[in-house]
């Protein structure tokens, strides 16, 4: 009851938040959409070009609505001493925590159907051949990349340095997945960029293959579950 | 029965001792205050015994339990007025309450709520565009939510004007009427004398002061206060005075017959003591006394 009461919160402030909302919802469907748009429009690499960003840009969705939105709003709650007001009330660590990743998330993986649904009319993008296998590996991703951006907050100081410290995130995580286009990157720098959360979800959405994914998503979950118990902070440094 | 049992509490932060082993009981039913200046330690008491932090050494026992091991069992019994917390500044008054109404297992009806927090009126205004004062008053809407057992207040008029904090007093007591234990920090030491039955008085992390209220009131005696008539020397008085400020001060644990004995002899002089003055100790002479040390 009370972690769908604080899922609940979570879906309501996410939504209320017109400034925000730009940021986590605007600025990441239009890349994710648009991209892919021009791609099909403009350039030669047509349809196939177009599918290939268009599931690149799924990195862009978890890095932004995923990690950098729970990023921000927790820092925020945690600086303005709103979550020490409701650790007064008798809901949980745990279910506060939860109820926030699992409200993020859902809202990620709405907004990633919405931006397959946008780029089969806007692009001609086919839509994913295995719905399964793309549900589980999206849910998964948005799920660890929200878990991450709650555990990120021990790390961000201040509540308005929050979009800023999560800018390298979006950006490694982007270039790492080819939504930016080809980016070189060393060669020995690859095998890293492979196994971060959110190129193993581009990957299984782009082969269809999602049991190595999820066993690198299941191995990020426990770094970020173990990240939090140890160092999230409830209330603002004091010093 | 105790409510609150402390004995030998420590705590530190980052090297420093706030409350340096500390021991009070609150008897359940009864209105505590615990007072202090700035530092003196109240808060990071209060946020033990809510079970915020854990504490460095001593027990604390809440309602028979660890605050901080039992905290989901004792969050069940217990609302929290904390000295410093936020809201959601962009919900209104209502909305607020009702997200909190969520969090609390049979909560008083919103308005109910409101009303006892005297806010009914601007429960359709933005959390934002409240005072200082007001927002004391949501504050202490969202505590009384899920009908306490025990109340945590950590400053709990701050801000408020006076008619708002006669009306917050009346609360406290129709609360502790109906059997909630109340642990209150205040500055406002008439706050403090009206409410409560006990209080400890702490000075840099220790409890300089403690007991009933009356009974350490009574013991400390009274004073009588006049202004020291023309070309009479304050040694040929009948009792020991000091002069303060111009006024003769006479401290005695009677103060009425200490005013009895002056009066007489000044009548058997044909003098006349002006702007006389005769009061019980109050919670701030106390005070001001144990701060001084």
């Amino acid at each position: 009851m009370s972690l769908t009461a604080t899922y609940r919160l979570g879906t309501r402030l996410f939504w209320r938040d017109k400034a925000m909302l730009f940021a986590s919802v605007v600025t990441p469907v239009g890349l994710a959409v648009g991209l892919p748009t021009l791609m099909r429009h403009v350039t030669a690499g047509g349809v196939t070009g177009a599918a290939a960003l268009a599931q690149s840009s799924i990195s862009i969705l978890l890095a932004i609505t995923a990690f950098m939105n729970i990023a921000v709003a927790l820092t925020a709650r945690r600086d303005q001493l709103v979550l020490k007001r409701l650790r007064s009330t008798r809901l949980t660590d745990g279910q506060l925590l939860l109820g926030q990743i699992a409200s993020t998330a859902t809202q990620t993986v709405a907004l990633i159907v919405v931006c397959a649904v946008a780029v089969r009319f806007a692009a001609g993008v086919p839509l994913p051949a295995n719905p399964v296998a793309f549900a589980a590996v999206t849910i998964a991703g948005s799920v660890v990349m929200s878990l991450l951006g709650a555990a990120y907050t021990a790390a961000i100081p201040r509540a308005e340095l929050a979009a800023a410290y999560t800018m390298p995130v979006f950006l490694v995580a982007a270039v790492s997945a080819g939504a930016m286009g080809p980016v070189p990157v060393p060669s020995w720098l690859r095998p890293a960029l492979d196994l971060l959360p959110t190129t193993v979800v581009v990957d299984a959405v782009r082969t269809g293959e999602v049991v190595a994914p999820l066993l690198v998503l299941a191995g990020w979950a426990v770094v970020g579950f173990v990240a939090l118990r140890l160092w999230f902070r409830w209330e603002p440094r004091r010093s | 029965m105790t409510a609150i049992d402390v004995s030998g509490l420590r705590k530190s932060h980052q090297g420093f001792e706030a409350v340096r082993g500390i021991s009070f009981e609150v008897a359940e039913g009864e209105i505590f205050a615990l007072l202090g200046r700035n530092g003196a330690g109240k808060t990071t008491t209060i946020e033990v015994l809510a079970g915020f932090q854990r504490a460095d050494g001593g027990t604390v026992r809440v309602l028979g339990l660890d605050p901080h091991a039992d905290r989901a069992a004792v969050r069940r019994r217990t609302g929290v007025m904390l000295q410093e917390a936020g809201f959601f500044p962009d919900l209104t008054v209502a909305r607020t309450v009702d997200i909190w109404r969520d969090f609390t297992s049979a909560p008083r009806p919103r308005d109910e709520a409101l009303e006892l927090a005297g806010l009914r009126a601007r429960s359709g205004t933005k959390v934002r565009q409240l005072s200082g004062g007001e927002k004391r008053r949501l504050d202490l809407a969202l505590a009384l939510l899920g009908r306490p057992d025990l109340l945590f207040l950590d400053e709990p008029t701050a801000g408020m004007d006076p008619e708002a904090r006669a009306a917050t007093w009346q609360v406290i007591r129709d609360l502790a009427g109906q059997g909630t234990t109340i642990l209150l920090t205040t500055h406002y030491l008439e706050e403090a004398q009206r409410l409560a039955a006990s209080m400890a008085i702490m000075d840099e992390g220790r409890i300089v002061a403690s007991g009933g209220m009356a009974e350490t009131l009574a013991a400390r005696g009274g004073r009588v206060a006049f202004r020291l008539p023309e070309h009479v020397d304050p040694g040929a008085l009948p009792l020991p005075v000091t002069v303060e400020q111009g006024l003769a001060v006479c401290r005695a644990e009677d103060p009425d017959l200490a005013a009895q004995t002056l009066l007489t002899w000044a009548a058997e002089r044909g003098l006349r003591l002006a702007g006389l003055e005769v009061r019980a100790a109050t919670l701030e002479d106390l005070f001001m006394e144990m701060s001084a040390r």
